[in-house]
């Protein structure tokens, strides 16, 4: 968790915002300074539909330290309501009642923790609507 | 169709599993040197060493291949290749492009990991956080554990795929497990096991990953004008295919989770080179680091036709001489799994059945065999494709 990094990155993990690109109309996400359809370097910064579906999910049990606080949860594939697909977690929501095509909502959490007094890492998760 | 110049002359591997008493760089010597004996030629006449490995061990020294010569007493130019899970199986494309080039006449391949030095929960997954996307997929909250359970439902939803046909994929691998004297796991496991296991990412159960451990495994590259140097070496195994293909990093950027695009790309390409047909495979060693990887490979891989790879397993037709052999040394799950050393070891298999000693995991027919090693969720993969055996002894 290096702070140049988190600082760096703050724009696409706490505001969730990407690009769309003014030739080709096309949005994506995470940030590139290049469309990845045309090429073109004529994109501006776009802020991501707040709202949408679960495509997959599925549950982690086990990963790094800074994370294993908050396990059992629910990672879900969602498709948001502008068409762009992002990989979050699903709160808010018992294990067992997470669905396929459910709506969710974006929320915005604490991602991991690095001890008790290091940094905080925060980010865009989802609940159910 | 690619010119025959590439052969593999020699072999050597360690057993794999937990080997706490040895460094990686002394795993991987191990290897080196018996691959060297088994050719029976000078440590001089390597021209070059590449090393394949994805985080080597915990001594902190990324270019491993120092120690590993200076262990060998081999003074080679060396470096090491990192390609996530399939770091050897890049390695050995490496090689085989360094012969096909004709810069090289003879090239050694190691493939090492140490997975038992990270005894701490949560290092390892650490280090396979890097074979997916990492930033927008693990930091977000996700595993490669989690992203294979999601490709698990994908496919049990789109062809109906069960559990217990899932399970009978790493049941089979356990099962010629029995005969590799290299395996991690010699035994064999019930179905009701696999079943009943408690679930670490549904539909994934305890015991359906492949473990992590320790290993190394080396090959010995060499060109047509090289063994005609060489009387001694007893043996040719002729590489006539060897391709590698990428996708998008993470899951959620792919059109598809039925299918590992890269697999089904890697694969064409190298059937092209050795101008065949997935039917002339005889046998075939894929990445079951999941049992969903190895459904997933034997239907991209063109073996059996998309959504039938599930039935195939259930039904036997991917047993020792089924219509496919597939992962007849036990696969990542019986043998273990050491990241950069599985590439290699998945090679070695092969060259033991081209050779036909492969004893009682030997497959009757032999005239062709594949290798498939994955990085991540499908992110790279490199496909091989070995011949018959040329020199008969």
């Amino acid at each position: 968790m290096e702070p140049p990094k988190i600082w760096r990155e703050k724009r696409g993990k706490y505001l969730a915002m990407g690009v769309e690109c003014s030739d080709c109309m096309i949005k994506q996400f995470p940030f590139t300074e290049k469309c990845s359809a045309c090429g073109s370097e004529n994109v501006k910064e776009y802020k991501l539909a707040t709202t949408g579906k679960v495509l997959h999910f599925s549950t982690v049990t086990q990963t790094t330290d800074e994370m294993m606080g908050s396990t059992p949860y629910l990672i879900a594939i969602i498709e948001l309501d502008d068409g762009i697909k992002v990989t979050g977690q699903i709160v808010d929501c018992n294990l067992n009642e997470a669905k396929e095509g459910m709506d969710v909502r974006m929320v915005f959490r604490v991602l991991a923790r690095n001890g008790s007094e290091g940094l905080i890492r925060y980010g865009y998760k989802f609940a159910p609507i | 169709m690619v010119k025959r110049n590439v052969f593999i002359i020699g072999t050597g591997i360690t057993g794999f599993g937990e080997n706490y008493e040895i460094s990686a760089g002394k795993l991987a010597s191990k290897a080196l040197t018996r691959a060297i004996e088994n050719t029976k030629i000078t440590k001089e006449s390597v021209q070059s060493t590449f090393i394949g490995s994805l985080v080597s061990g915990s001594n902190s020294q990324p270019s491993i291949g120092a120690n590993c010569l200076r262990e060998s007493h081999i003074k080679t130019p060396h470096v090491r290749i990192e390609a996530g899970n399939a770091s050897g199986a890049a390695a050995f494309h490496q090689a085989y492009l360094g012969i096909l080039s004709g810069v090289f006449d003879c090239i050694a391949v190691v493939g090492v990991e140490k997975l038992s030095d990270f005894v701490n929960a949560g290092i390892v997954e650490r280090i396979l956080s890097s074979t997916i996307d990492y930033q927008w997929e693990f930091e977000m909250g996700a595993t490669l554990t989690s992203l294979y359970a999601i490709l698990t439902k994908a496919h049990m939803k789109e062809f109906q795929t069960t559990k217990e046909q899932l399970a009978a994929v790493p049941v089979k691998n356990h099962k010629n497990g029995v005969n590799n004297p290299n395996a991690q796991f010699r035994k064999e496991i019930s179905i009701e096991r696999f079943l009943n296991a408690k679930r670490i990412a549904e539909p994934i159960g305890k015991f359906d990953p492949a473990t992590y451990c320790d290993g190394s495994a080396s090959v010995i590259l060499a060109s047509e004008k090289f063994i005609l140097q060489n009387k001694d070496i007893s043996s040719k195994v002729p590489i006539l295919g060897s391709s590698y293909a990428s996708d998008s990093l993470a899951l959620h950027h792919r059109k598809l989770l039925t299918e590992l695009n890269a697999s089904k790309t890697a694969a064409a390409t190298a059937y092209k080179m050795a101008d065949i047909k997935p039917v002339d495979i005889n046998v075939a060693e894929v990445h079951d680091s999941y049992p969903i990887g190895e459904i997933l490979a034997i239907e991209d891989l063109g073996f059996f036709k998309k959504g039938e790879g599930g039935k195939a397993v259930e039904e036997g037709l991917t047993e020792q001489n089924g219509k496919v052999s597939i992962n007849t040394s036990g696969g990542l799950k019986a043998r273990g799994d050491p990241f950069g050393a599985t590439g290699i070891a998945q090679i070695i298999e092969i060259v033991e059945q081209m050779r036909r000693e492969a004893g009682k995991r030997q497959v009757d027919s032999v005239n062709y065999g594949l290798t498939q090693n994955v990085m991540g969720t499908g992110a790279l993969t490199y496909v091989n494709i070995l011949g018959e055996e040329e020199v008969k002894k």
